[in-house]
């Protein structure tokens, strides 16, 4: 059983209650979710950067930021997620728990105000946003999304990515396309947020030591605004074959060539094989008892660092290591190696053991941070597998070795990507 | 073996409590109990860090020189034991292991939420019991070497290092904690079984556990480990930093790298150095007190750097004192370096003329905001106790210390921190590629 007590506002915004005393502070997270299209992605990255600058009531950020740190330092955060090929912005509220201030029982309220006047009371000039705010913040997108390559252990990563889903919406970066933010203007971005807040897909948590009844009410109240139909999400392209493995490389001035390799699992979450796929990644490359860790950087000393991870909602899977660019040959022969023993099945009783009670481990502790359990239950929402604690568990504890090899063998190699220096 | 002492910390505000139990010959366990957590945090950490290398041992050897990185060498190969890797062994009890070398300590950790108390010995034996043999010293160069180069490739490890390059003339936190490809191939089997000795006495360690746990049962297992070593009483270890002449070595320092946009750090040599303790924490707190009044989101600074385009929200401070040094930074990524520095450099000078009560006590209100959510994690917990513990403060004294700071302490440590004298700056801008 879920400890999330679950409600549909009367617009059709879902709330998610999870009352408890183990934490310091509440958390508020409103998510808002849309379908990951290149031509739309920039417009909505760009939302949460002009919202945050501002609203009808704290009309400049000076304003808001003295409001929030006078609430003990209550922090609005906003973030714009990539979940399979959706697009997902989130509000975040995190208040210090009344019971440790003296005082101050209007916090959580205070609070609520101003996350909810961010939300939906923005500066507004003529028929659009503030007309510098939009043109400050497209600035700084720009340069955030340009500066993508100053992380290059990052960057090598969503490069695969976006080689490898080139033809896919997934190929979309997270904050969307430079072109698009150039002739974006104030109304056109205005009018697209009101569409957008109307019409998006809402969920909102509330995690900490609150009454249920009464954050009902105060949500109820807060969140009042009538919207219209939503617009339906669509599913992410997951099953695809590959041909034949492209090899893409790219030179920079680096010291150290970063080695990813894309590949398609063709699982879906909401497969039966998908634990035995998470099984198969952490035998392959989660852990540091794993393959890759343990025959590329322990047993070759080639790196530093060398692991697998999985984009659960895309079902690809990505390998990373960084190396010498001369050890090219040697590090890439070892990892296919690697994935190919998994495919035979050669998986020692010491590794299957060690990746399950290790993914145990990993699932338990989710449960001691606020973040992780609301980001828990929102996988659930966006994969339609929702799970509590102890029925991940159970399904781990029931992947078989012949389970893990079924999942290896629909693994495909889609794109190797080599990130090098200019020599 | 004994317990030589047993007491409890705790605060009133944070409505948390720590046990702490000092255990023949000399070791610090620190049992914080957190109801209701699955996981459990154990580290297990020592006064040795990268500037640890010059040293000798009251009435022992002579002094001893080592290549620069080997509190971080020994932090890699300390987890190689007679029986092969001790990630292994966490790994079959589902825990995960780590370990982390920074200027001043090295700490090991894991984190578990069952089998504890397997997990809890394991990291007992093998930060006790170290296994260097020639053949596993030298594979291991090849994968720090790694280690290196993945940072000499990170825009905001270089930034920071020029930076401290540039602030200290002689003292090794000018250094880079792992060394350099060159210093750690200097390194074998042998000199890191000296300063294993040496530093990894209990007497120079503290070990801090957190979760939902009995302190009693915990510190009963950390006497029974201890009983078998035999430990000898260990003289004073004697650390011999070069005298640090109060002046910057160079104003500015610039590198070209594979960046979007150019960075900058600008940082001021705080030359009010030698406290320890109360002392040392307070001067931290006023320090980062000030910083937000003068850099924070809601300063006049901040606001119109970020309107005028110079800096965007990624712009931050922060402040690191230490016994023997101590320097503040700010800066980040901009499109104008030199036109931030400079603005940077003329905002500071607003502020001779005294600040604002409001954005004093909006600022201790925030800190201690954050002090408090930083409880939700055990991570920080353990990390942070141990961290002051080995500068002879206790953390809970945040809260008292933030109440006792005044508005003069505030502009005492203005004048102390920001003399245009005693900065440098760093820049890493693009190389057009």
């Amino acid at each position: 059983m879920s400890d999330f007590k679950n409600y549909t506002l009367p617009n059709g915004i879902n709330l998610h209650i999870y009352p408890t005393e183990k934490f310091k502070t509440i958390v508020y997270s409103i998510f808002l979710h849309q379908n990951l299209k290149k031509e739309l992605a920039a417009k909505t990255a760009l939302l949460p950067y002009v919202l945050e600058r501002g609203s009808k009531n704290w009309p400049t950020t000076r304003e808001l930021v003295i409001t929030l740190e006078n609430l003990y330092g209550a922090d609005i955060i906003t973030e714009v997620l990539k979940r399979g090929e959706r697009q997902i912005v989130q509000f975040i509220l995190e208040i210090v728990n009344p019971v440790y201030v003296q005082g101050n029982g209007s916090l959580e309220k205070k609070g609520l105000e101003v996350l909810k006047d961010i939300l939906t009371n923005p500066v507004v000039e003529g028929d659009g946003f503030k007309e510098s705010y939009v043109n400050r913040e497209k600035e700084i997108l720009v340069n955030q999304v340009k500066g993508l390559i100053n992380d290059k252990v990052t960057y090598a990563m969503e490069r695969c990515i976006q080689e490898m889903c080139r033809e896919e919406d997934y190929g979309v970066y997270r904050l969307g396309r430079l072109e698009d933010l150039e002739h974006m203007d104030s109304s056109e971005l205005y009018s697209y947020y009101q569409k957008f807040l109307n019409t998006a897909p809402m969920d909102i948590f509330v995690l900490g030591n609150v009454d249920t009844e009464q954050t009902l009410s105060l949500m109820e109240e807060t969140f009042n605004f009538s919207r219209g139909d939503m617009f339906p999400l669509e599913p992410t392209l997951v099953y695809k074959d590959v041909e034949e493995p492209r090899y893409v490389e790219e030179r920079l001035e680096v010291n150290q060539g970063k080695l990813t390799l894309g590949y398609r699992t063709n699982t879906l979450v909401k497969d039966e094989d998908y634990y035995p796929l998470v099984m198969c990644n952490g035998i392959l490359g989660a852990f540091p008892h794993s393959k890759l860790f343990q025959n590329v950087r322990e047993k070759a000393s080639l790196a530093y660092y060398a692991s697998s991870r999985l984009e659960k909602d895309k079902g690809i899977m990505l390998i990373a290591s960084g190396i010498e660019t001369g050890n090219y040959e040697k590090a890439l022969e070892i990892i296919q190696q690697q994935v190919e023993s998994m495919k035979s099945g050669e998986i020692s009783e010491e590794e299957f053991e060690s990746t399950r009670v290790g993914l145990i481990n990993s699932v338990k502790v989710m449960d001691d941070s606020p973040y992780q359990i609301i980001s828990r239950y929102l996988s659930g929402i966006i994969s339609d597998r929702q799970e509590t604690q102890e029925e991940i568990i159970e399904q781990i504890n029931r992947v078989r070795v012949e389970d893990v090899v079924r999942a290896a063998d629909k693994i495909q190699l889609d794109t190797i990507y080599f990130l090098r220096n200019k020599d | 073996m004994a317990v030589i002492c047993e007491r409890f910390l705790e605060n009133e505000t944070i409505k948390e409590k720590v046990y702490v139990a000092t255990l023949d010959p000399g070791l610090e366990v620190f049992v914080f109990p957190k109801k209701g957590y699955n996981k459990k945090y154990a580290s297990f950490a020592t006064q040795f860090g990268s500037i640890d290398n010059t040293f000798y041992v009251e009435g022992k050897e002579d002094l001893l020189e080592v290549p620069d990185g080997v509190a971080h060498f020994l932090e890699h190969k300390l987890f190689e034991g007679e029986n092969g890797n001790v990630f292994d062994e966490f790994a079959r009890l589902g825990a995960s292991a780590n370990a982390y070398t920074n200027f001043t300590m090295t700490n090991y950790l894991f984190s578990s939420t069952d089998h504890f108390e397997k997990c809890f010995d394991l990291l007992l034996n093998f930060v006790q019991e170290p296994y260097f043999t020639a053949e596993s010293v030298e594979k291991e160069k090849g994968i720090i070497a790694q280690e290196i180069r993945m940072y000499e490739d990170n825009p905001g490890w270089r930034l920071f290092f020029n930076l401290l390059s540039c602030l200290y003339e002689v003292h090794p936190v000018r250094k880079d904690i792992a060394g350099t490809v060159e210093s750690i191939m200097e390194i074998d089997e042998e000199v890191l079984y000296k300063c294993y000795r040496t530093f990894y006495h209990p007497s120079n360690m503290a070990l801090f556990v957190v979760g939902d746990l009995e302190p009693e049962k915990v510190i009963h297992q950390v006497l029974d480990n201890l009983e078998k070593r035999n430990y000898q009483p260990l003289g004073d270890i004697k650390r011999i930093y070069p005298e640090e002449p109060q002046n910057v070595r160079e104003k500015c320092i610039r590198e070209k790298m594979e960046v979007s946009q150019p960075l900058l750090n600008l940082g001021f040599k705080d030359r009010k150095v030698g406290f320890t303790g109360r002392e040392l924490f307070k001067k931290e707190l006023a320090s980062e007190l000030l910083l937000e009044i003068l850099f924070g989101k809601a300063s006049e600074t901040y606001t119109g750097l970020y309107e005028e385009g110079l800096i965007n929200d990624r712009f931050g401070t922060s402040f690191v004192g230490e016994k023997d040094y101590g320097y503040s930074i700010m800066g980040g990524e901009t499109p104008d370096p030199d036109k931030l520095y400079q603005a940077l450099l003329s905002s500071i000078k607003k502020y001779a003329q005294g600040f604002r009560e409001e954005d004093f006590e909006r600022q201790r209100r925030k800190m201690l905001g954050e002090f408090l959510r930083n409880f939700n994690s055990l991570e920080f917990i353990a990390n942070n106790f141990l961290y002051y513990h080995f500068r002879n403060n206790n953390l809970f004294d945040f809260v008292n210390l933030l109440e006792e700071i005044t508005l003069e302490d505030i502009h005492a440590r203005f004048g102390e921190l920001f003399d245009e004298n005693y900065h440098s700056c760093s820049i890493i801008s693009s190389n057009g590629g």
